[in-house]
């Protein structure tokens, strides 16, 4: 092959990093910051990659040499390079978090080197371009996820590791049936030779099975109710720094998916996927907005709130016009951002609360203690109710207008549902944190998990917020390229 | 780009200024002194909005478009024209003295000064913005800003219960209305097809005969209604109110509230004019004005009645926009100042009381003329412009109000309601300036207070700067420059021309014998104030307060309750969860199973070749794969299930060898044995009462939902496997290239071998990663997850260790024989493992068969030998470097395949390349370095979770493993 493979560095080079990190389990300060450094190269790379993709077009690898669709393709066009560096951006700051924070089972000598692989599964799902491949990263990602959230410091870990673990295994059983009914009436795996296939003939009697198997994988994944079950009680008892990568850019995966599904894989249903996922997000807006309000738990609140603003993010794919798509895009990166800034500054006030706990019970008062985490996390919430100058308002913004233009009264009027509810559980958790006096003196412990990751992610949410102009064009360009299906199946079958 | 255009940054030195304070404020130990410094940031943009005067007077609007996000077609455009001037010198100007009175207000807690003072300059920064602004959505963002701002300064004290209630519900009233704005705002720009001002203000024809006019218009009425304290939406207000009294002086009555007026009077020229317009903003106004005057007047707290003065004032204004005459915003315009002016004036001196009296209850003030001479002087100034009484701005203002109700363009019945109420509203007013000023300077001082503390003399000179405004701007010796000014904010306002004038007296019209009887019913009613005040509390207890206050409680009940409702869903209970999951994913399977007819003449009932003596073994092995499964299912002991469960698999394996698939049948065998040795050695580790209790806790309708689930699941399950296996074409793409090409390009004789290492090689590079994270992950969950679970729930551990596997079969040393024959095998597997990997490129058997096999003879020897012993002869197994060691080598000779043949994982012949000479059949390739590596992780990670799972925690960590 003439073209260098570069779309492999934001996979492997992680990959390495953990082996070489294991290896190191006895020098701990040298593995967590060696560590650190292999993310910040991957993140490097990545951005890297996009540059390439941005000037000289999509990038694909045959890997081996075999060309498409006998050996595996890794492929990057606009949208996956820009996945792949919102993960790997988004992975470094809980690196970063994670080296400063109090959290026991930092020091654990696994936990960095499974956080590596957690970013090569992570990756490897964003850049890959074969559907069995695809189930392989899947589930590196969601076994490092679950071993990650098993060492937890909260003894409830164990359980949500489980249940995490379990049902992320039944939505592996829905990809495998999935490959193997397109398999079976296709005869290939290969996901650009499957789509020209589907399109040239839909109606196999499996191909139908296979998309809902599919949607069903992937709506476990993104954590769509009714599949979300895993996700809350979670987000309340993993590691801060692990909990912040999973309700941001791990949950990305499914919208992922279901962005490739309507626009490339199976483009024939398009039609009836999109009004599914209308539906489904405006359930999620809904259901998501109600519970974050109910939930008397900051990190249990977010971890719903993410409902919610994945419901947006499946109603913009749902609508799937170029306007829409790009705001679904936009949303989906900025999401990541908000969210882990958020949870990350929820966990560093728990960790400076006489207790640690997220809970909102232990957590009154303790906001004097963190002036710094305050103002963060009043930013970071209005991004996430998406009220400027904050990259949340451009997400909402450009995702209203797509819709106002389409006309699509109801479902505005559920997104507007929505956004009041965003409005009310802010609100009230910056109340519950950071005004209402403690009950009886508290005492805060000293030296609480440092705030430095959260800061970064708050000022690039600013950041694009104010200057959005750069990201958002390439946003456009981006889903003009995934509007043109014929051009990316020509590109990896090298037709 | 014009260089007066550089009056557009005037926000920018209000941003600066907050920005400033925030980062080197903090040790300032003067707040007096950070007040006068912060106040040069409004002076400067004052001066600068002041030198552009003139050009915008004589009706030239200043432009400046600033590209922001072009790929989307937005900009920040801002614009500068009459309206926008006066507002914005409105708001410079007051900021100014709200900022040198802060300065003063906060004395007595200086170290809170810089955390107001950077919220204050942000405020102004953002409405100074709002009305520079040439673009709805350069708007809508300022908009915004006042409101987030606005939230943390009403919640300034926010040890108060009053001021967290207040600052949330003003957040979300406001944030309400500013999304119903929102709306209404890309509404009107998808109308207009721009979202710039100029734009739509330019097709205002097109916009009212839109068939989403009305929608567009109610939104951004909404939008401004809550914003600008309307009824039903002005609840907040008073609530507002625990903002320090600086930021209630500008925020909540000068300048905030003030935004929904100039967006009504912004969008005027393109959306005013029709019916809808008149009913929306007069009749909404009217009301707002005689709810507001109602209650104002029976206030106790100087700033609740103040900010109820403010509503009804608000009030006014709005019914104002809502005419479609020319004196309308004539009377909008002086109204607006008039109002800025003695409110302001009012505010302060509310707050200077405050400090002097110590308390803002009229009950509990009076006399403070006394010792306050300059602070009564400036109230009464300010009263009596509040009353409407000449020759103050705000008689203006009331006669320019009358004269525009009482208008001929007016229907005769609305205009006579319009002007009763105001009349009413004016008597109202005056009664309500009266009590503030006479109730708190004149009278007695209550005997049971404390003396007033004395003031600055800068605090009363600064209370009186806008009062004596209000004064001066009526008996100005030239006039005609601010009469002009304000006809072009008027004009813009409106439209079309309109005439100002500054003159007070205009000869006995209608307007003043109105005039005249409001302001004697308010003097009676000041006289008679404290019965009218005891009739009101009746009439109010009788007829309940008429606002939204209920509703919205009421309406945030019900929210609090659906999302406790659910919640409710979240049980943590796994069975439930997955229960749901299923049967939500079995819908949708079998919506898309349904989707299209089922050819059911196509689907043929597989027919297995049973003939010959092979068919025999087929058919016993089927029976064998069924039983089995049922009964892993149907047995009540585990360890029973589990071992059905092993012969079930195996059964496949020999299936798998009848196929003939012999190297898929290998690995199943392994992976059989080490998932059954696996599950039993778990299973042995959980006490036996706690494992039968998992029996008992199922109950009858739990069982029939699994039951039910079960069935569906095996339904489609069935359903697409049965059509998978009759009606597939059988068009694989991939296996006729692969069985074709294994031999010539790989070298491989097996094609599986080839599919694995070489076609797939990357998938397998892939799992070999989860099998080692697998292991770490077991490690982990033992090692330390259930130390803290079994910690957190109190259990014990296990009472005594298992001596079976410390020391031995059921703690017997085992025999010789057995233990001749652990010794051997441990040799013979690695025998077998290393031609596996040698060879496994072309024969059945590879690196991870290799590694299941060391590994589970190792596991032999922990069981024999015991734990300690087995770790002390096996000085080598370390899993942990293993693996490690295993993925580099698998990565190494990866890239190495980079390097030489360009591609990631691609075959290298080394033995050809180097020409060395090597046994037959086998090749020094990358493929036998991958085999390595496979062997090398799975060996360490299948060892580690034998390992682990077997002694867990009982066990001390080995050295370096």
């Amino acid at each position: 092959m003439n073209q260098p493979q570069w779309v492999l560095l934001p996979v492997i080079i992680p990959l390495a990093g953990a082996a070489v990190g294991l290896l190191l389990r006895h020098q701990r300060r040298v593995q967590a910051y060696g560590s650190l450094g292999v993310i910040l190269t991957a993140l490097a790379a990545s951005l890297f990659l996009l540059g390439r993709v941005y000037t000289y077009g999509p990038q694909v690898a045959q890997l081996g040499g075999w060309a498409a669709p006998y050996g595996i393709s890794l492929t990057a066009d606009l949208t996956a390079a820009l996945f792949v560096v919102m993960a790997q951006a988004v992975l470094s700051t809980g690196f970063i978090y994670a080296l400063g924070c109090n959290d026991r089972c930092s020091r654990f000598p696994t936990f960095y080197p499974l956080f590596l692989t957690l970013s090569t599964g992570l990756t490897g799902v964003f850049l890959t371009g074969d559907l069995f491949n695809l189930f392989v990263f899947a589930e590196l990602l969601v076994i490092s996820g679950a071993a990650l959230t098993a060492i937890s410091d909260d003894p409830l870990g164990l359980e949500a590791a489980y249940k995490y673990f379990l049902i992320s295994l039944l939505a592996s059983l829905f990809l495998l049936v999935a490959a193997g009914s397109l398999y079976v009436s296709y005869g290939t795996l290969n996901l650009a030779d499957l789509s020209a296939r589907i399109a040239a003939d839909p109606t196999r009697p499996l191909t139908g099975v296979a998309a809902a198997c599919l949607v069903v994988f992937f709506l476990v994944k993104s954590a769509v109710a009714p599949f979300h079950f895993w996700q809350p009680d979670f987000h309340t008892v993993s590691p801060t720094a692990v909990s912040a990568m999973l309700s941001s850019v791990v949950v990305k995966v499914g919208v992922y998916g279901l962005l490739r599904m309507t626009t490339l894989w199976f483009v024939p249903f398009a039609a009836e996927l999109r009004a599914f996922l209308i539906v489904a997000g405006l359930v999620g807006v809904i259901f998501g907005g109600l519970t974050a309000v109910g939930a008397q738990h900051a990190k249990r609140m977010l971890a719903y709130s993410t409902l919610g603003q994945i419901g947006f993010i499946l109603v913009g794919i749902g609508w799937g016009t170029p306007l829409a798509l790009t705001a679904a895009l936009v949303y989906i990166i900025n999401h990541s951002l908000i969210k882990s800034a958020l949870l990350m500054i929820a966990g560093a006030t728990a960790s400076r609360a006489p207790v640690k706990s997220a809970a909102f019970s232990a957590l009154r008062g303790v906001g004097k203690f963190t002036p710094l985490g305050g103002a963060l996390f009043l930013l970071g919430g209005l991004a996430l109710a998406g009220i400027p100058p904050t990259n949340g308002f451009i997400s909402k913004l450009t995702l209203l207008r797509s819709g106002l233009a389409l006309g699509d009264g109801w479902t505005l009027a559920g997104l507007a549902a929505g956004s009041l509810f965003s409005l009310v559980y802010v609100g009230r958790a910056y109340r519950n944190i950071w005004w209402l006096p403690a009950q009886g003196e508290i005492k805060p412990k000293a030296g609480g998990d440092r705030l430095l990751a959260p800061a970064v992610l708050v000022t690039l949410s600013l950041v694009l917020g104010i200057w959005a102009e750069p990201f958002v064009n390439l946003c456009l360009q981006a889903v003009a390229w995934m509007l043109n299906p014929a051009a990316y199946i020509a590109l990896v079958l090298g037709g | 780009m014009n260089f007066l255009a550089w009056v557009f940054f005037a926000p920018l030195f209000c941003l600066l200024a907050a920005l400033g304070v925030s980062l080197w404020a903090r040790s300032a130990r003067s707040s007096v002194r950070l007040g006068l410094l912060v106040s040069l940031a409004p002076l400067a943009a004052f001066l600068s909005v002041a030198a552009v005067l003139p050009r915008v007077t004589a009706g030239n609007p200043l432009r400046l478009n600033l590209p922001w996000m072009p790929s989307l077609g937005l900009e920040a455009a801002f614009f500068l024209d009459g309206l926008g001037a006066l507002f914005a010198l409105l708001i410079s100007g007051i900021g100014v003295l709200v900022v040198l009175y802060a300065g003063y207000y906060f004395a007595d807690h200086p170290e809170d000064a810089p955390r107001f003072f950077s919220l204050l300059m942000l405020f102004t920064a953002a409405m100074l913005g709002l009305v520079l602004a040439g673009d709805v959505i350069t708007l809508f963002i300022f908009w915004e800003g006042t409101s987030v701002v606005s939230f943390l300064l009403v919640g300034f004290k926010h040890k108060d219960e009053a001021a967290r209630r207040g600052a949330l519900r003003a957040f979300w009233i406001t944030g309400g209305g500013g999304l119903a704005l929102l709306f209404g705002l890309l509404l009107l720009a998808e109308m207009a097809g721009s979202t710039r001002l100029s734009v739509i203000l330019a097709s205002g024809p097109v916009l009212r005969a839109h068939a989403h006019y009305p929608l567009a218009l109610v939104l951004i009425a909404l939008g401004a209604f809550t914003k600008s304290a309307q009824f039903p939406f002005h609840f907040w207000l008073p609530g507002a109110m625990s903002a320090p009294t600086p930021a209630s002086a500008f925020l909540h009555s000068a300048t905030m509230v003030k935004a929904g007026l100039y967006l009504v009077a912004r969008l005027n020229p393109a959306l005013g004019g029709t019916d809808l317009w008149f009913w929306l903003f007069s009749l909404t106004g009217m009301v707002t004005l005689l709810v507001g005057a109602w209650l104002g007047l029976r206030q106790r707290d100087l700033k609740a009645l103040l900010a109820y003065s403010t509503i009804s004032q608000l009030g006014v204004l709005m019914m104002l926009l809502g005419q479609d005459t020319s004196i309308a915003f004539k009377g909008f315009v002086i109204g607006v100042t008039a109002h800025a002016l003695y409110k302001s004036a009012l505010f302060l001196t509310a707050g200077a009381v405050d400090l002097a009296a110590g308390t803002r209850d009229l009950t509990k003030l009076g006399g403070l003329w006394k010792t306050h001479r300059g602070l009564g002087l400036a109230a009464g100034v300010a009263g009596l412009s509040m009353a409407g009484l000449p020759p103050l701005f705000g008689f203006l203002a009331k006669e320019t109000l009358l004269a525009a109700v009482t208008h001929p363009n007016i229907p005769p019945v609305t205009s006579l309601v319009f002007t009763a109420s105001t009349v009413i509203a004016g008597a109202l007013m005056l009664a309500q300036a009266g009590r503030f000023v006479v109730d708190t300077f004149f009278g007695e001082r209550p005997a049971a207070q404390p003396p007033a503390r004395p003031l600055a003399r800068a605090v009363a000179v600064l209370c009186a700067v806008p009062a004596g405004l209000s004064l001066l701007l009526t008996s100005l010796p030239e006039p005609e420059p601010i009469a002009a000014f304000l006809a072009s904010a008027a004009s813009a306002a409106y439209g079309g021309p309109v005439k100002v004038s500054l003159a007070l007296w205009t000869g006995i019209n209608p307007p003043l014998v109105l005039s005249v009887i409001a302001v004697s019913l308010g003097l009676f009613l000041f006289y008679r104030r404290a019965r009218v005040i005891a009739d009101q509390e009746f009439f109010s207890a009788w007829a309940g307060r008429p606002n939204l206050e209920t509703p919205a409680r009421a309406a945030l009940r019900l929210l609090d309750r659906a999302a406790a409702v659910s919640l409710r869903t979240q049980s943590g209970k796994l069975r439930r969860y997955l229960a749901v999951i299923l049967a939500a994913s079995s819908l949708l399977v079998a919506y898309a199973l349904l989707r299209q007819p089922i050819a059911f003449q196509s689907l043929a009932v597989p027919t297995p070749d049973l003939a010959g003596g092979l068919g025999v073994l087929r058919l016993f092995a089927l029976l064998l794969v069924v039983g089995a499964s049922a009964a892993s299912v149907f047995l009540q002991r585990d360890l029973m299930a589990v071992l059905a469960l092993g012969a079930s698999g195996l059964s496949v394996a020999v299936l798998f060898a009848l196929e003939p698939a012999p190297d898929v049948a290998l690995v199943q065998i392994v992976v059989d044995l080490l998932v059954t040795t696996i599950l039993i050695l778990a299973l042995r580790r959980i006490p036996r009462p706690l494992r039968e209790q998992a029996n008992d806790r199922r109950t009858a309708s739990g069982s029939v939902r699994d039951a039910l689930l079960a069935a569906a699941g095996g339904l489609w399950m069935a359903a697409v496997t049965l059509i998978s296996l009759t009606s597939r074409p059988r068009v694989s793409i991939v296996t006729p290239f692969y069985e074709a090409n294994a031999k010539p390009l790989t070298g491989a004789r097996d094609v599986v071998g080839a599919i694995v290492l070489d076609f797939r090689g990357f998938d397998t590079l892939i799992e070999i990663t989860v099998f080692a994270v697998a292991s770490l992950g077991v490690y982990t969950l033992l090692r330390r997850g259930l130390g803290l679970y079994r910690a957190a729930h109190e259990m014990p551990a296990d009472e005594k260790p298992h001596r079976s596997f410390l020391m031995g079969i059921g703690g017997q040393r085992p025999s010789a024989l057995v233990r001749l024959l652990t010794d051997a095998i441990l040799p013979l597997s690695m025998v077998i493992a290393v031609v596996h990997m040698m060879y496994g490129h072309d024969q059945p058997g590879d690196g991870f068969t290799a590694g299941v096999m060391v590994a589970l003879a190792t596991g032999l020897w922990h069981i024999v030998y015991g734990n300690r012993e087995a770790r002390r002869r096996l000085p080598w197994l370390h899993p942990t470097p293993l693996v490690a060691a295993g993925l580099l080598t698998v990565l190494v000779s990866a890239s190495l395949g980079a390097w030489i043949s360009g591609s990631f994982l691609s075959a290298v012949d080394f033995g050809k390349l180097w020409g060395l000479s090597l046994p037959p059949g086998f090749a020094l390739s990358t493929a036998f370095f991958f085999e390595v590596g496979i062997f090398l992780v799975v060996l360490g990670s299948a060892a580690r979770m034998l390992d682990t799972l077997a002694f867990g925690e009982e066990a001390a960590p080995r050295q370096g493993g």
